[in-house]
């Protein structure tokens, strides 16, 4: 239960959610009335400046929509849709797409279409779902809305409006009718400009929102959280953000970095990696899972932050006839994304072997990042086991062993310090396994197994 | 229902136990005739959990794979989850292994072995995923039997020989154990009728030596007098 409160000395409700306004707590009310009947209820106070980053970052989020978006503040965007209308299948198809959207910004949104801006905000605000389409006599749909919609924005005075109550005016038909001259002589000709406005008679000339070059977003979360889980789901939403953000600017990333903000440490900053551009939500989410998952938080999380740097740009992938040849290289590049993420972006972890040019057994081989081709060299001379041991194991005794063929000497390595001198055999051991063995030579004495003919 | 009624019935419709089972989908050549013969589909099958239970390290275990390993189709990942050594790129390299399809995986436990085997199958970027695990219960042999089948990529388990006396979800359960310079494979579990003797399949080990001249820089030279020892005992040690 959760009530957002303006105003001093004597804050007003200006918001609450559902289960406050089944208690009774009414926008308008005043506080001390709001906790007389909910004395439980959660108060936060206005924030115009969150307010305004929460409309520039849905209009950003618009972006993929349309590229012409316009802020009408303090809380409606204007989407100039109609060169979009073909693509996303007609203006129903587009606010059916827009709404289901939206729940995943964390936001709901009451839409209406108009030929005019003016007109469409008006819908929006007291009839939403309604799609107004220019044809003859359109603007005689205004008519029926109430009055009070021209102080939207501001367009209208408070006063005016109260001059327009009093003289018995309800709906804009009524103001319509009222005599240009006569309104403009008691200072209220701003209700026949936005009449004329909404109608398309007047230019009504919107600023683009331009969004900005750098993404960066952020998310207070409602309580501090010590657990990876509920973070997950916070993380989402920025993905939201900055999936329609790319999408608008026809951009990808390869990478952007989470910030975990703490109360009284210093921040945590996962580095999430897709490994080719892209602006795949699924896919950041799925990577996010992983470093979570693996993350031991130092300190209770109450805000996260997402950032990115410059995008590349990206060209969409075509619709394709027959299935998808690129399909197959993306998954593989995800999995070894996703793997690294979990598992450790070092060497170690998840790797492949390429044979090193050297005659040392322990350095013919070296780490490889997966899926480069090793540079083509000369093979070794002699048999070469499939498993090598990390370490030479020296044998008890090898009178177990029946030399099958060798020794092959292996002497190198003067130059490094790691010198060895060895006679290399294949033998049989007892266990009827083939392994590969050596006696050293330097010092001399003793017989270890090296490998397995696996 | 009598017998001619039931082999009046479509094929792949009733499955009899004194058959192979006819998968869906052939199998993927093992590169042994012999082997290929004894499998339902004629190969190794897709989207399968196989168990192989060596006898001891250095009989063949990896040979035996490897005609599947060289035939693999570019741009998939031939995943190895935890091996107990270290597979050397120079004798991968002369069998012909891509190496640069391979994707080596160390986890550091026993649960990221499991998740690691379960995203390489699910991600189906894998052409097979080869694992050693040395201890699973019923349970999680059951759910990478159903991971395998979902995604349609053969796993292949590596598991302590004493493992294959325990009951096993898998669809196939091969032992192998050396014989001479064969290896012998005994099906322990397969779709269809159990077979009687091991299979002994020669394997051209141990692997000629390679191709290249002899380089000049480094001492690599067989010794004329110690090999006419046939053995350790022999030398006069």
């Amino acid at each position: 239960m959760l009530a957002v409160v303006e105003g001093h000395p004597r804050p007003r409700v200006v918001a609450a959610t559902g289960a406050a306004r089944a208690r009774g707590v009414a926008p308008g009310s005043s506080l001390a009335g709001a906790l007389a009947v909910a004395p439980e209820l959660q108060l936060r106070t206005r924030d115009p400046a969150l307010e305004a980053a929460t409309l520039a970052e849905l209009a950003a989020w618009a972006g993929q929509f349309t590229p012409c978006v316009s802020l009408d503040p303090p809380h409606a965007i204007v989407l100039e849709v109609s060169a979009s209308l073909r693509l996303f299948g007609g203006a129903e198809a587009l606010a059916r797409r827009i709404e289901a959207a939206l729940p995943r910004l964390g936001l709901n949104a009451a839409l209406a279409a108009a030929p005019t801006p003016l007109a469409a905000s008006w819908f929006a605000r007291a009839c939403p779902g309604s799609v107004v389409r220019f044809a003859p006599g359109w603007a005689r749909r205004l008519d029926p809305l109430p009055v009070a919609l021209l102080a939207e924005g501001g367009a209208v005075s408070g006063a005016t409006l109260e001059l327009l109550h009093g003289i018995g005016v309800r709906r804009l038909a009524d103001a319509a009718r009222l005599p240009r001259d006569a309104l403009a002589r008691r200072q209220a000709g701003a209700v026949s400009d936005a009449l004329a406005r909404a109608r398309g008679e007047l230019p009504d000339p919107r600023p683009w929102f331009v969004p900005p070059e750098r993404f960066a977003s952020r998310l207070v979360l409602p309580a501090c959280v010590a657990t990876t889980e509920p973070l997950l789901f916070a993380a989402r939403r920025l993905f939201s953000g900055l999936v329609a953000w790319l999408a608008a600017r026809h951009a990808g990333l390869d990478r952007c970095r989470l910030h975990l903000e703490h109360d009284a440490h210093p921040e945590t900053v996962l580095e999430i990696v897709t490994g080719q551009p892209g602006r795949d939500e699924a896919r950041l989410t799925l990577l996010a899972r992983e470093h979570l998952a693996a993350l031991a938080l130092p300190a209770p999380v109450d805000a996260l932050r997402l950032t990115a740097d410059a995008p590349a740009r990206l060209t969409p992938a075509s619709g394709d006839l027959f299935g998808d040849p690129a399909g197959a290289r993306d998954g593989a590049t995800l999995l070894l994304e996703r793997l690294r993420a979990r598992l450790g972006a070092g060497a170690g972890a998840v790797h492949t072997v390429h044979p090193s040019p050297d005659h040392r057994p322990e350095r013919a081989w070296r780490n490889a990042a997966p899926g480069t081709r090793p540079a083509p060299g000369a093979l070794g001379p002699g048999p070469r086991p499939l498993w090598l041991l990390h370490q030479p194991r020296a044998l008890d005794s090898a009178r177990s062993l029946t030399l099958l063929s060798g020794p092959e000497r292996i002497e190198s390595g003067w130059w490094d310090g790691a010198d060895i001198r060895r006679d290399y055999y294949v033998a049989r051991a007892a266990s009827a396994g083939i392994w590969w063995v050596f006696e050293q030579l330097d010092p001399p004495g003793g017989w270890y197994v090296h490998g397995f003919f696996g | 229902m009598s017998a001619a009624a039931l082999t009046a019935l479509p094929p792949g419709l009733v499955w009899r136990a004194d058959q192979l089972a006819r998968p869906a989908a052939e199998g993927i050549p093992t590169g042994f005739a012999a082997l290929d013969a004894e499998l339902p589909g004629g190969g190794w099958p897709r989207g399968a959990l196989i168990e192989l239970f060596a006898e001891a390290p250095g009989i063949g275990e990896l040979a035996l794979l490897l005609p599947t390993l060289r035939a693999v189709p570019a741009e998939r990942w031939i995943a190895w989850i935890a091996p107990p050594h270290l597979p050397y790129a120079p004798a991968l390299a002369a069998a012909g292994v891509p190496l640069e399809q391979l994707l080596l995986l160390t986890p550091a436990s026993h649960a990221e072995l499991l998740w690691s085997i379960r995203q390489a199958l699910a991600s189906g970027a894998c052409a097979l995923v080869l694992a050693w695990l040395a201890r699973a219960d019923g349970a999680a042999l059951r759910r990478l039997q159903l991971a395998a089948e979902d995604s349609a990529t053969p796993l292949y388990l590596f598991r302590p020989i004493a493992a294959a006396r325990q009951p096993s979800p898998a669809s196939l359960r091969l032992r192998l154990t050396a014989d001479g310079d064969a290896l012998a494979v005994a099906i322990l579990k397969r779709r269809g009728p159990a077979l009687a003797a091991p299979l002994r399949l020669p394997l051209h080990r141990p692997p000629e030596p390679g191709r290249s001249p002899l380089p000049h820089h480094a001492l690599v030279r067989p010794d004329p007098v110690r090999i006419t020892a046939a053995g350790i005992h022999a030398r006069g040690r």
